[in-house]
């Protein structure tokens, strides 16, 4: 009669499943192009923003909403600079997968719950001093071909516009830490069983 | 020179962790992955990220343990990316009705598609300890790979002696 875990190591092993140096070479390569496309279409995004402003700044559009924009456009820089650091310069160690499962697993949580919670810091705010500024020059520019009273109602669309949108991303990266965080407290009732 | 012959210490460290589990490593991701296509998709996950590993091994820990804490990680970390299957504890499974009545002629396939079944339902790490304890490995072994305490351990195992004990016959379990 078998017992279970002789049945368990004698079971057929995948007749295709041998793998090579090259195909880890080949694997390698892929696993960088993958890195580098999806940090390319970050980079991709934020420079079209920059490159809109800098174009509209350069020609003169609307020439009070030039120191804000030179802000927007400081702001983008940042997030990009943000992004190839936290996604570059601080790349995971491949022997970090070594670690203990359960320290693996908190680790890689916590690296991106840090991410997240701190997404106000360098994603949000850099954004907030040209937005500001553009907003209190747009509320207080009073065109006099548009009636006071659409005029107001114009800015105020724009600044509860403003505020929804940001106060979503905002959201987005609290709600997500927070899940983030209780999987992290699973983990670690496990670690103290 | 140096880089060069670091490469060359990953290469070989990879080649001879490659060539003693290739067989186990290949029945982890049997166990993590239904779908063959994926398994072998997951599997080739498992060699480069081993690969990559071994550019950080100083010989921290043995060289069993390395390789199936790196196994375990991108198992993990691959059935959380693939999909959201509704996951168990053992305790939950322990309430479980078991599969069936044994059969006196239960084929070692069939048993094997149904320890699969039952550790693809489990929860992190129930699941792996199922799989470290299906190994042959000794509770020490299981906590040094998974960061469980040993009692914690010991706890699983014993959990999962009486759920094997459960749903298959008594002389497969001893």
């Amino acid at each position: 009669m078998t017992d279970i875990k002789t049945i368990w190591k004698n079971q057929p092993v995948e007749e295709n499943s041998m793998i090579t140096l090259s195909d880890i070479r080949v694997r390698a390569a892929r696993f960088q192009s993958r890195i580098r496309l999806r940090n390319g279409a970050l980079y991709a995004y934020s420079l079209a923003n920059v490159a809109l402003t800098a174009w509209l700044i350069s020609r003169g559009v609307s020439p009070r909403y030039t120191a804000p924009g030179l802000l927007l456009v400081a702001a983008h820089l940042f997030v990009i600079w943000q992004l190839w650091w936290r996604t570059s310069a601080r790349a995971l160690p491949g022997d970090l997968m070594a670690r203990a499962a359960l320290d693996y697993h908190r680790q890689e949580l916590e690296r991106q719950r840090g991410a997240m919670a701190g997404a106000w810091l360098w994603y949000i705010l850099p954004f907030m001093p040209g937005l500001i500024w553009e907003l209190w020059l747009r509320a207080t520019l009073h065109p006099a071909n548009v009636p006071p009273v659409a005029d107001r109602a114009l800015v105020l669309f724009l600044i509860l516009s403003a505020l929804f949108f940001w106060m979503s991303v905002w959201l987005a990266f609290s709600w997500a830490a927070a899940r983030l965080e209780v999987r992290i407290e699973r983990l670690n009732v496990l670690k103290a069983e | 020179m140096g880089h060069g012959m670091d490469a060359r210490r990953q290469d070989d460290l990879y080649l001879k962790a490659s060539a003693e589990y290739g067989p186990a490593l290949d029945r982890l991701a049997r166990a993590y992955e239904a779908d063959p296509s994926l398994r072998l998709d997951l599997l080739q996950d498992i060699h480069f990220a081993l690969w990559r590993s071994f550019s950080g091994f100083a010989e921290q820990c043995s060289l069993r343990t390395w390789v199936y804490r790196v196994a375990h990680n991108v198992g993990i970390s691959g059935r959380k990316r693939r999909r959201r299957l509704q996951l168990i504890n053992l305790e939950d499974m322990d309430q479980l009705p078991a599969d069936g009545t044994p059969e006196e002629d239960v084929h070692s396939t069939q048993t094997l598609a149904r320890l699969h079944a039952l550790i693809r339902a489990l929860k992190s790490p129930d699941g792996q300890v199922m799989l470290l304890y299906l190994e042959d490995m000794d509770a020490g072994a299981i906590g040094e790979i998974t960061g469980l305490s040993a009692r914690a351990v010991a706890t699983r195992i014993h959990r999962i002696k009486a759920l094997l004990a459960r749903n298959f016959r008594q002389g497969e379990c001893s």
